[in-house]
């Protein structure tokens, strides 16, 4: 045990260098930096919106209309006397996005009830997600003032009748069922919600399996390259010592990448949701409801499930390392680790496997590194067993390429094999 | 016993390649035994076979009464092996790599302090311990692999082009450390390309090619027999 112990500390000494720890450390400063910029962003759109009025009315109608805005949130600054072109210039001087113009006649007009056309302007100065937020903006504006107009026409005509009942006898209201648990939402809002707060699972996922399969068969293929390796196999050390020290030790660092990244994620995914997130706490409200935020059981199994992953990931790239010559040869070596973490990333963000073919799905779960994307989802819709049968099956995974791996590290292979792209000559016999 | 190292019929093939075609020879405690050949006659192949990392295709190589093959780790345990060109562990420091390597050998913390001290002394490298390997020359490198490859006290030290690249004066450091060693006990099995080396080092020679032994003998010997002025002579008249 003190031998492994003292196996498990050279690994992490050689792990956890500077030339490692930077880049990470500024990969997860670029996502706190992005999280920070996107939380800004995302406060200045939902903070009250200002907005210019031309009012060439100005009557008692149109300023109401103006006053109906201002209580829907928006800050306005009213011209009475003026004219559309100078008052959209000054729009663009102060950096305002959005101006609307009341027509002249609009009072008499609506009395006589003909339909008036407000004119609205849209400033876009760059086509980010944030401007598009303009188109949103204005509807809202019209919104507020078709409501305010068509509702003072209504209690005009029908005195005593509300005008809610007139506009809208029929109204919808949205239900959500999983399990036995019933919310009143939309499945919009459940998926929008679901998929803000999962998205980052995948791609943190993604990073740490592939940085571990990279950091260990680098680890083994510079053993043999600077023949490390054969001091070390000539040592009173058991050989599968060796092994799982080196998948110990690349265990550990991964899981302090994954804690790393995991903080980096929060701050990002916090600042995408504050952009993206329509009626947020409804949509909490419903999430508990429905039981879909992740309890403790929940967090254990996708734990496991990417615990297994890493650990197949290790004992695969040991593998594919012993065949590496030398550094140079490892990126291509763990090309195929690649392939298998890419194919469950890229099916999963976009189809659901449940529903795909029986060709597919066998692929998919033959993958080992497709579990813990599967996982996810079906945590959230309290499919246990799905995510139970996945990590049996990465361990027997794990179990076998142990065994593979131990058995190249006990025999002659881990110096002698190694992969041949030569091609063979026209001329050879 | 009488030999350190006995090696009887010795082969190994790497698919059609017969890297050795059974050799055989012994070598003595106390005694420097050199193998030599050109590239690719099998030298390596041999030394790693001994250091127990290779595993023969027929034949046996004892090391005190041990097989090789088939008693590996009680094998591990009194040999010691430097590779040819080996590096060391370059984000350590160097005393971390001799403690690293320390601690897989010293059965308690007494022996484990006395490996280091030894160490010390024979790499010569002082202060510069406390650095890391990755500043080390090559020469620096060299010592500080030696030195932990000697600090065990090793009953059979196995020793693979141990000066290969190195300038005359470290060359020069580490043969004296290498006869010092071998005078208080160690056998040592060196392979070297360099006749001058082995000359002074050795006290007998196996001058090994295509996977055969061809002569061996001590260096008087063999220049007596091929009428050679020196181990060159000796050498090119064998392997030609």
């Amino acid at each position: 045990m003190r031998k492994f112990n003292t196996l498990i500390k050279k690994e992490l000494k050689e792990l956890l260098t500077l030339q490692m720890l930077i880049p990470m450390i500024v990969g997860v400063m670029f996502f706190v930096f992005i999280g920070n910029v996107m939380g800004n962003e995302s406060k200045k759109i939902n903070a009250p919106q200002t907005i210019l009025v031309l009012d060439n009315d100005n009557s008692v109608s149109s300023r109401s209309v103006i006053g109906e805005l201002t209580e829907n949130n928006f800050k306005t600054t009213t011209f009475t006397d003026s004219k559309i072109n100078i008052v959209t210039n000054l729009a663009k001087e102060k950096n305002i996005s959005t101006v609307i113009s009341i027509p002249k006649g609009f009072e008499a007009n609506l009395a006589k009830l003909k339909p008036q056309k407000i004119e609205t302007y849209s400033i876009i100065n760059n086509f980010s997600l944030m401007s598009t937020k303009n188109s949103a903006v204005i509807s809202e504006i019209l919104k507020s003032v078709n409501d305010f107009v068509s509702n003072s026409i209504i209690s005009k005509e029908l005195p005593g009748v509300k005008p809610e009942n007139i506009k809208n006898p029929i109204v919808k209201s949205d239900h959500v069922i999983i399990g036995n648990n019933t919310a009143n939402v939309s499945a919009d809002q459940i998926s929008g919600f679901i998929l803000s707060q999962s998205i980052f699972i995948p791609i943190v996922m993604f990073i740490i399996i592939m940085f571990s399969a990279q950091m260990i068969a680098v680890s083994v293929a510079s053993e043999k390259e600077n023949k490390t390796l054969e001091t070390l196999l000539s040592t009173p050390v058991n050989r599968t010592s060796l092994v799982s020290a080196k998948m110990i030790a690349a265990g550990l660092v991964s899981l302090l990448m994954a804690a790393v990244y995991m903080f980096g994620f929060k701050y990002y995914i916090g600042g995408i949701t504050g952009v993206s997130g329509s009626q947020p706490t409804l949509a909490s409200s419903a999430i508990n409801q429905l039981g879909l935020a992740l309890d403790t059981k929940g967090y254990i199994l996708l734990g496991l499930s990417l615990f297994f992953s890493i650990l197949v990931a290790l004992a695969l790239a040991t593998i594919l390392g012993a065949f590496a010559e030398d550094v140079k040869k490892v990126q291509g070596l763990i090309l195929p680790i690649t392939f298998l973490i890419m194919i469950p990333y890229i099916l999963t963000m976009f189809l659901d496997i449940n529903s795909t073919s029986t060709l597919i799905k066998i692929i998919v779960y033959l993958i080992p590194f497709s579990h813990p994307f599967l996982a996810s989802p079906n945590l959230l819709l309290h499919n246990y067993s799905a995510v139970i049968y996945g990590i049996i099956y990465q361990a027997v995974v794990f179990g076998i390429l142990v065994i593979i791996a131990g058995r190249i590290f006990s025999t002659d292979r881990i110096l002698t094999m190694k992969l041949s792209f030569k091609k063979k000559s026209l001329f050879s016999r | 016993m009488d030999e350190a190292l006995k090696i009887i019929d010795l082969e190994k093939s790497y698919g059609n390649l017969h890297a050795l075609k059974g050799i055989s020879f012994d070598v003595k405690p106390n005694e420097v035994f050199a193998l030599i050949g050109p590239n690719g006659a099998g030298k390596t192949t041999t030394l790693r076979i001994i250091a127990t990392i290779l595993k023969p295709s027929s034949g046996s190589a004892r090391i005190y009464g041990f097989d090789a093959n088939k008693e590996a780790e009680k094998v591990r345990k009194i040999i010691s092996y430097l590779p040819e060109e080996a590096g060391a562990y370059k984000n350590l420091k160097g005393i971390d790599y001799l403690n690293f390597m320390a601690s897989l050998f010293a059965p308690d913390k007494k022996s484990h302090d006395e490996y280091i001290e030894i160490a010390r002394e024979v790499s010569g490298l002082g202060v510069r311990l406390s650095d890391k390997v990755s500043t080390y020359s090559k020469g620096m490198t060299r010592k500080l692999l030696l030195a932990r490859a000697i600090m065990t006290k090793p009953k059979l030290a196995i020793l693979d082009e141990p000066t290969s690249g190195l300038d005359v004066i470290n060359a020069l450091e580490i043969r004296r450390t290498i006869k010092e060693f071998a005078s208080r006990g160690m056998a040592v099995l060196v392979s070297s390309h360099n006749m001058l080396e082995i000359e002074f080092l050795s006290d007998r020679v196996a001058i090994i090619d295509n996977g055969k032994i061809h002569a061996v003998g001590t260096p008087s010997e063999l220049k007596k027999t091929y009428n050679a002025a020196n181990l060159e002579e000796v050498f090119v008249e064998v392997v030609k």
